[in-house]
């Protein structure tokens, strides 16, 4: 009844999967792919009732508690206690930060913009809000956008102008990060870094998450090289336990639509399943009424030629 | 309440009792002299009397008084008048008064007049309320009029501070509240408050109450408020709630309320234990609770007699949004209290317990929320907490029950301290026992200080998010927590004080108990 509950082993709080992520939110998704990448075992958690909390998503550990809005965010915060760190080592290079600001600012910009004004919100109402009731989900929505367009210095004056800015550098930054990938595994050294893990994160929401018609989704399918690193990483470190294979991410805006459903092809092994299971159902009620009709007829059969038998005695 | 059938005391008790009574012998002298007369008018009544009038007045008067000792007096209400509101609907005062319709004799029609007078006045609206009978038509013998003479307030205005004990905050607060009172003439008084509790809440509220509804018997109050309550020390979590409560009194006994709220849970330390962690968030609350209460104890603040009996029935969730909190709540509390006979001592016995539990999809393995759950402890004396378990002398506030280790950080001067967050049980129970008595000196006995001995118990356990399946019964008996101790308790006009010796005879590990001196403040319950 009392005294500590179960806490060996790792957790990552986030907030909850959508659109075929396995959490929705672009601020808890880099944390993920960063576990994943470091292949540390531990359990996902969901916390959908807090969608302006910035203490999402946190990390814990029996009683420790590494939340993302302490020491520069929950990456920086595991690195820093020694519980995992991929970019030892890596901070010394010179590219190292000018990426890393590139990520961090231009394109995660460019990403909340889109996200809350480019298509109007829609895809933020699914993934901050629908577990919310309608009230507080509705409040909490106009807030929040108000809040962020506030952030972006958009004004009804500046609007066009902040939006231009914000696709050319978000363009620019795809363009120094495609030349710097090339064709290889990780964006460093051949190794997985918090970097890798945040490109991910974006890359994958842009592509699973945003509409076709969106402009930065369109601007980073221009390179190929992108989608190919995206593609890979995500087959090799967050689909190891899935057994069926995914489509490739290219092809995923034949299949989505505006407003982010799931990827077809999990439906679709999902319900071979759940056909095989109604078959086999349905085979042993037919068989179970087919020997009932069996049954009946003998039965009946048999009796009538008794009860003739019988009155012939009578 | 007065017994018709009792003589009637011509020396009565209340004054309004005696003006009815007054004004009732003088009409009656105004029936028997002037007959033709239909109308009240006090002019008349102040008209000089010759000595030779005033003896046939009293002597009238007198052989009234020998009827009405001997035998019920046959009388009818005719009509009712009401005079003096100038804002007050005329069907609100009509519906205060509406028992004197029925009345068949004197008697009752007096007694029915008393209850009108007092429940006019318990509208808390009128300066002065005025009950007088006149002589009915001449033409219908045998009968009267009512007339009810109002003065209403002046100043519709009015500041309170009072002390109470919200079943809610689960706290003596103290609340100062500006009423505006009859804005619409309907009996209604609005009023804006401030709350302050001992446990560091705080709200701000609005309320309206009406003391009918559409024509029902039935208060009906409605508040909007904002609230919040700290229990960062204790569970490392602030609520936040911003809502509105609707509640209607049925009858004496029966209370039905309506609450939707949107609660926020916070923890601005980020100390919090995973339970707390894992309830962080929004949430709204539609509940509807029902109330069934029976005080027949003789004072809430020292019973020494009497019995009381509180069920309290809560079913949040009731709206089609599967998304709001939905749980059940069930609380009981039953006291008694048995008068000994010698220094007014008596023996209090009480009992309480409560249960709650999250319904819809996955209610087994859903956590219940924290803010529904139940806590143990603080500083209210169970004699007077009324309604569910929640105090238990000795402990400090949310000082037991289950509870988790907070988050931990690096601490300069020991390694590993960190504390406990008490997370509340989804069953409590609790039971005491308290005898008191008075002190030989007068001195006490005069202020009504008097001396107490008590031992009480009580324990919780926590059932939702799949730890029923760790609930046993024997386990949940063998973990029950239990003090004895004395103290004395001094009543003030605001509240009741004990400062009481504790021993503390069974706690278990992590419980924030100890043996020793300790205060409680307690307020009538509302």
């Amino acid at each position: 009844m009392e005294g500590d509950q179960d806490t060996s082993g790792f957790t990552l709080v986030t907030r909850k999967p959508c659109f075929g992520l396995p959490t929705a939110c672009p601020n808890c998704l880099p944390a993920y792919i960063y576990l994943k990448l470091a292949q540390l075992p531990f359990q996902l958690a969901f916390n959908s009732t807090f969608p302006d909390s910035e203490e999402l998503p946190y990390f814990e550990s029996g009683t420790y508690v590494a939340y993302n809005n302490e020491d520069g965010g929950v990456i920086e915060k595991l690195e820093k206690d020694g519980i995992v760190n991929l970019d030892s080592q890596l901070q010394s290079l010179p590219d190292y930060l000018s990426l890393k600001a590139l990520i961090v600012s231009w394109l995660e910009e460019a990403l909340t913009y889109e996200i809350w004004v480019g298509t109007e919100g829609v895809c933020a109402s699914k993934i901050y809000y629908s577990d919310l009731p309608w009230v507080i989900g509705k409040v909490l929505f106009y807030k929040q956008t108000y809040l962020t367009k506030n952030r972006l210095g958009l004004t009804k004056e500046n609007a066009e102008q902040r939006e231009k800015l914000i696709y050319k550098r978000a363009s620019e930054a795809y363009e120094a990060l495609s030349t710097r990938l090339g064709e290889q595994k990780f964006l460093f050294e051949d190794r997985p870094s918090s970097l890798d893990a945040f490109f991910l994160s974006h890359m994958l929401f842009t592509i699973q998450v945003l509409p076709e018609t969106s402009v930065l989704r369109r601007k980073l399918l221009e390179h190929g090289n992108l989608v190919r690193y995206a593609e890979r990483l995500k087959s090799e470190f967050l689909e190891e336990s899935s057994s069926s294979p995914s489509p490739p991410l290219h092809s995923f805006p034949s299949s989505f639509s505006g407003k982010g459903s799931k990827p077809k092809s999990k439906p679709k092994t999902e319900k071979s399943e759940e056909e095989k299971k109604f078959k086999k159902r349905a085979r042993f009620f037919l068989a179970a009424q087919f020997l009932a009709v069996v049954i009946y007829v003998s039965v009946m059969g048999g009796g009538s030629s008794d009860e003739v038998e019988y009155e012939d005695d009578d | 309440m007065a017994n018709p059938a009792d003589k009637p005391d011509p020396n009565l008790t209340t004054p309004d009792e005696g003006e009815v009574r007054e004004e009732e012998l003088e009409d009656i002298e105004e029936e028997d002299d002037y007959e033709g007369e239909d109308d009240n008018d006090e002019a008349t009544a102040s008209k000089p009397q010759t000595r030779e009038d005033a003896a046939a007045s009293r002597a009238n008067a007198q052989n009234l008084f020998r009827r009405m000792g001997v035998a019920p007096v046959p009388v009818r209400v005719h009509d009712v008048i009401v005079k003096g509101n100038e804002k007050t609907k005329d069907h609100v005062i009509e519906a205060e008064v509406e028992g004197v319709r029925q009345a068949t004799t004197l008697q009752e029609l007096l007694e029915a007049a008393n209850v009108a007078n007092f429940n006019l006045r318990a509208l808390d609206i009128f300066d002065s309320v005025k009950i007088t009978l006149d002589a009915g038509p001449p033409e219908l013998p045998d009968t009267t009029n009512v007339v009810v003479k109002v003065v209403e307030s002046q100043s519709p205005l009015a500041a309170e501070l009072v002390t109470s004990t919200k079943s809610q905050a689960r706290s003596s607060t103290l609340e100062g509240s500006l009423k505006y009172k009859n804005i619409f003439g309907h009996g209604d008084i609005w009023d804006s408050s401030l709350a302050y509790g001992c446990d560091n809440s705080g709200e701000v509220g609005l309320g309206l109450y009406l003391p009918r509804l559409r024509g029902r018997p039935s208060p009906f109050t409605s508040r909007l408020y904002l609230s919040t309550q700290d229990w960062l020390k204790f569970s490392s979590y602030r609520e936040r709630a911003l809502g509105v409560s609707l509640g209607v009194l049925l009858s004496k006994n029966h209370e039905l309320g309506y609450t939707l709220a949107w609660r926020n849970l916070i923890d601005p330390t980020q100390m919090a234990s995973r339970t707390i962690r894992r309830q962080i968030g929004h949430s709204l609350v539609s509940d509807l609770k029902y109330t069934f209460k029976v005080d027949e104890r003789n004072s809430s603040l020292r019973p020494t007699r009497g019995y009381s009996f509180v069920s309290t029935s809560q079913i949040g969730g009731l709206v089609p949004d599967s998304r709001t909190l939905r749980f059940l709540r069930q609380e009981i509390d039953l006291k008694y209290a048995v008068p000994l006979g010698f220094y007014r001592s008596a023996l209090n016995f009480g009992v309480s317990g409560g249960i709650t539990f999250p319904w819809g999809s996955g209610y087994k393995s859903r956590a219940s929320s924290v803010s529904e759950r139940f806590f143990l402890g603080g500083n209210i004396s169970p004699v007077c907490s009324l309604g569910g378990p929640s105090a238990l002398w000795g402990f400090k506030t949310r000082g037991l029950g289950p509870n988790e280790p907070r988050r931990e950080v690096e601490d300069d001067k020991s390694g590993d301290t960190y504390e406990r967050d008490f997370v509340g049980g989804d069953v409590a129970v609790t039971a005491f026992a308290d005898l008191s008595f008075d002190f030989p000196l007068r001195w006490f006995r005069e202020r009504g200080i008097h001396g107490h001995v008590f031992a009480c118990a009580g324990n919780m356990a926590e059932l939702s998010g799949n730890k029923y399946r760790n609930f046993t019964a024997p386990k949940f008996l063998e973990t029950f927590r239990s003090t004895v101790g004395a103290g004395i308790v001094l009543p003030t006009s605001l509240f009741r004080m004990e400062l009481n010796y504790c021993h503390i005879v069974k706690k278990q590990e992590h419980d924030r108990a100890k043996s020793g001196f300790f205060l409680t403040f307690s307020t009538p319950s509302s």
